[in-house]
């Protein structure tokens, strides 16, 4: 090794700067792993489409009427969503706790929220397409018609949904940083509960109105109710709450999770630097 | 003054859970531990495998909360102002991991070298000369899962020095490594902490030469505790009032250093059994009471078979200071499973 | 194809029952430890019980909504239990990929364990081991749950044990071999693809005739089917468990029990012969590539 390197570092981002710039740091590794591995487009599109095609045939095989199979279109592109929370942003945590990336990053000056929605922005691409990919081939190989009147309120539901998902992922990605090996089979456990207790595949008004009304915690219940009443004709008849209220509900889970994920990612890094649980290895 | 590093009675205690039917004991990490860096010293932390160096680190970086006591870094406390804190320091560890293997060695560190606000033009031109000076300029664009363990970790130690702390720390950074990359890493450190008089440097090593070379001060460290705190040559210093003795002898069967350490003037002995004999290693009060040694090795019908004087290493000090060497702790520890 | 021949002379060096004993034993029992002991039993039992459940809570909402609550209506049972078999294969193809990510990524002990002597592709099939008995307390608290609660059309006195019997010990080492197929994959991918074992068997559950009559699918791909040895698999459960039901639908009408049997023996001895093939030929991959060490998570 040669000489040494002496110059200072004049100035350094803090605030928002350093917010922006982690988040696109965090990403960088998502979005370029995606690019340099291109293996998760044939498994991570076509073949979730064939899954999402076998509960089409169920509704086929049973006579449902042909809205349904659009419910089943609609929500296997969603299913995305909820996978890439808790499998690349809630237990990811656990992986980089594994790695020895946690204590760097805890460490470092930057904040946890923006490492996480780096974490995330950067699966949103694959997520996003494969989203896109269902809806697309879902709807034009199972004929599914659609009727949207309101395209600007379909957009602003579909933001509220993903602002407040997304806010519901850096939630309980706080948790994972407590836990260990019980992180992967939590988020195991969340999957099938969710997908039936937020009408992925029917319309959550067919559940116990209580039932229906404690899904709706999970941003995707709501946001794919009111969705699935802008986009179908007979969309209002299946819906559990009208449109304008689900709104107003999105609206509140989003600043709920928001600042629930601020201020549980805070506490919870407390607890994990107190209980020196964030460089250990309990697998 | 203001000191880069402080700490007062410092403590650290683990619940560590036992199997699913036994109750969670205690294990005491760090007790009472008093330490004052100054700005720019390169200061060690010398101690054997479990003695406390990686949890002090732990704390001190804020990954860590103590149980008892205070740690102040650049001046800031690390339970209360660790965003403070942060913003002023870096760590590497032997051994790391960290990173992305599909990315590259420049991609891995430039998306570090954003979590501290550096712009992206500064951090690669800091990571290009870096690169250069440990000798991995060619390797920029290596993907990092492609590297050696020895250029990963150089890898790494540029990662800590990149964004430019005002205290670093570095937790056995030559772990690892061979013994040209080991002369190269602290050949690098030392010449940083020279170029840059204003930057403290914290290094926990378990090996004596390593420690002896590079530190200003040395922390000894063994069960938590430090033991003693002061320049090498001062530490070594305080036994030179003592002798020093190395003896190969025969090999002998039944007590190994009781016989030895009952005798007048013999503080330590250390006992090491090698193929073929023995290696003694004492330290006696002086040069007289070899004699006596000697007398009861012929009493015992032991051979000797080589004789040195030398003179007090960084070793002996350990050894002064708890009564074995650092390699019979560490055995000791592991047969109690604590290690 | 000059793999295919190296592959056949690894024929010669193929190791002795004892070694492959050894081999399934230590992956079965890694396997078990690595699943059973992440939590408290109550917690496990809470997991075990609540993730089938679910799954097949969908099904019967869904059913449930369209048919307006006609849970007799044998096509409520001929759904059901393709569903809850199917959770077999879901957890075979899942436990045996995780297998593999686990010990490259996680525990990083993979190297060392294809380094040991130990026959690695059967090592791998002990490691499912774990998944098939979590698999088998989901089946068994599914069908509970279907015969208590939805009124199954299952008649103890009506099954056919020996063949249910039968149909299961093929069946489950079918859809070891299928797993072991993807696991050898799985050694090429990254640890982004860690849903491969689930998107298969997702993929899989259009195809077979899990949840409903093959002949619901169009004709253009209702071939595939066909060509599924799980499709037969699930065929000879549903007659074994509900024969009159099964054969009220027109899935392999022209065969009986024991061709689909002799169909189900044959297409798991081919697909014996495809993993084998297929897993050499990837280790191959991965062993050239360096790939067997790597961490590719990000």
């Amino acid at each position: 090794m040669g000489g040494t390197h002496s110059d200072r570092i004049l100035h350094k981002n803090t605030g928002l700067k350093l917010f922006l710039q982690t988040i696109a740091a965090r990403a960088y590794p998502r979005i370029i792993g995606q690019h340099r591995e291109k293996s998760w487009v044939f498994f991570e599109i076509f073949l979730p489409m064939l899954a999402v095609a076998a509960y089409v045939f169920v509704y086929r095989a049973i006579g449902a009427p042909e809205e349904y199979i659009g419910f089943v279109v609609i929500g296997g592109a969603m299913i995305a969503f909820w996978l890439n929370i808790l499998w690349s942003m809630s237990s990811q945590m656990y992986w980089e706790k594994e790695q020895g990336n946690l204590s760097l990053y805890i460490m470092a000056p930057n904040s946890m929220t923006a490492i996480l929605l780096g974490m995330a922005l950067g699966g949103l691409l694959a997520t996003t397409l494969r989203a896109v990919v269902i809806i697309i081939l879902g709807s034009w190989l199972f004929n599914v018609s659609y009727t949207i009147n309101n395209y600007i309120q379909l957009i602003f539901i579909l933001i509220l949904t993903m602002v407040a998902l997304y806010g519901m992922g850096m939630m309980t990605s706080s948790i994972f940083l407590l836990l260990s090996r019980e992180a992967w089979h939590l988020s195991n456990l969340a999957q099938e509960p969710v997908y039936l207790i937020s009408g992925f595949y029917f319309p959550i008004k067919s559940l116990n109105f209580w039932v229906a009304a404690g899904a709706s915690i999970i941003p995707l219940t709501l946001g794919l109710d009111a969705m699935r009443q802008l986009v179908f004709a007979s969309g209002d008849e299946l819906g559990f709450l009208p449109v304008q209220s689900e709104i107003f509900i999105l609206i509140f889970l989003c600043g709920f999770f928001l600042i629930g994920a601020y201020l549980l990612l805070a506490y919870m890094e407390r607890l994990a630097i107190r209980e020196g649980r964030l460089t250990e290895s309990r697998r | 003054m203001n000191h880069a590093i402080r700490t007062e009675n410092l403590g650290r205690i683990y619940k560590i859970r036992g199997g699913k039917k036994s109750e969670p004991r205690e294990l005491v990490a760090l007790k009472g531990v008093h330490l004052q860096v100054n700005p720019g010293e390169l200061f060690g932390l010398l101690g054997p495998n479990g003695a406390g160096k990686t949890t002090l680190i732990k704390i001190l970086t804020t990954l860590l909360a103590p149980t008892s006591g205070n740690a102040f870094v650049a001046g800031y406390d690390v339970c209360r102002h660790q965003q403070s804190i942060r913003q002023r320091i870096n760590m590497v560890s032997g051994g790391e991991a960290s990173g992305y293997g599909l990315l590259t060695v420049r991609e891995n560190l430039w998306m570090f070298s954003q979590f501290y606000g550096i712009s992206s033009k500064e951090a690669n031109r800091r990571i290009k000369e870096l690169l250069e000076i440990v000798g991995l300029q060619d390797r920029m664009n290596t993907k990092s899962s492609d590297l050696s363990t020895g250029l990963r970790q150089k890898m790494n130690i540029v990662r800590g020095f990149m964004t430019d702390p005002q205290v670093l720390f570095l937790d056995e950074p030559t772990l690892g490594l061979d013994v040209g990359a080991s002369r190269e890493v602290r050949q690098f450190i030392r010449k940083w902490v020279n170029d840059n008089p204003t930057r403290t440097l914290l290094l926990t090593t378990h090996y004596m030469v390593e420690a002896d070379e590079l530190c200003d001060r040395v922390a000894i460290i063994n069960k938590g505790r430090v033991l003693a705190c002061d320049t090498p040559v001062n530490l070594k210093r305080n036994l030179q009032q003592e002798a020093i003795y190395r003896l190969e002898v025969s090999p002998f069967e039944g007590p190994e250093c009781e016989r030895f350490e009952v005798l007048p003037g013999v503080n330590n002995v250390v006992h090491t059994p090698m193929d073929g004999y023995t290696i003694l290693e004492m330290i006696l009060t002086k040069d007289d009471a070899l004699s006596s040694v000697v007398n009861t090795l012929t009493r015992e019908d032991i051979h000797i078979l080589n004789l040195q004087k030398r003179e007090p290493t960084l070793e002996d000090v350990f050894v002064d200071l708890v009564g074995r060497s650092m390699e019979e702790v560490e055995r000791a520890e592991k047969v109690r499973g604590e290690i | 194809m000059s793999w295919i021949s190296q592959s056949f002379s690894r024929i010669n060096t193929f190791p002795n029952l004892k070694s492959l004993w050894n081999s399934f034993w230590v992956g079965a029992w890694l396997g078990w430890q690595i699943e059973s002991n992440w939590t408290d039993p109550f917690l496990f039992a809470t997991y075990s019980i609540i993730k089938p459940l679910s799954g097949a809570a969908i099904l019967v909402v869904m059913y449930g909504v369209i048919s307006e609550g006609d849970f007799d209506d044998p096509l409520f049972t001929y759904m059901f239990i393709g569903y809850a078999f199917y959770i077999y294969v879901t957890q075979i193809m899942n436990g045996i990929v995780w297998a593999v990510i686990d010990d490259r990524e996680h525990y990083k002990t993979l190297k060392y364990i294809y380094t040991a002597p130990v026959h690695f592709p059967t090592y791998l099939l002990g490691r499912s081991v774990a998944s098939i008995l979590i698999g088998s307390i989901a089946v068994i608290i599914t069908l509970l749950f279907g015969v208590i609660f939805m009124h199954i059309q299952i008649d103890l006195a009506g099954i056919d044990w020996l063949l249910i019997f039968i149909t299961l010990f093929i069946g489950i080492n079918m859809l070891a071999l299928m797993g072991l197929i993807i696991a050898g994959v799985m050694l090429i991918l990254v640890h982004h693809m860690w849903d491969l074992g689930a998107a298969v068997a997702g993929s899989l559950f259009l195809f077979s005739g899990a949840v409903f009559p093959l002949e619901v699918l169009p004709p253009a791909i209702r071939w595939i089917g066909y060509l599924l040895p799980v499709t037969y698999w699930l065929e000879l459960i549903r007659r074994s468990l509900v024969g009159s039901i099964a054969l009220a639908y027109p899935t392999f009408n022209n065969l009986n029990n024991l061709q689909l049997l002799g169909i189900l023996v044959i297409a798991t001895g081919a697909l014996a012969v495809i993993a084998f093939i297929s897993f050499r030929w990837c280790e191959g991959q991965a062993r050239d590539g360096g790939l067997i060490d790597r961490v590719t998570n990000y």
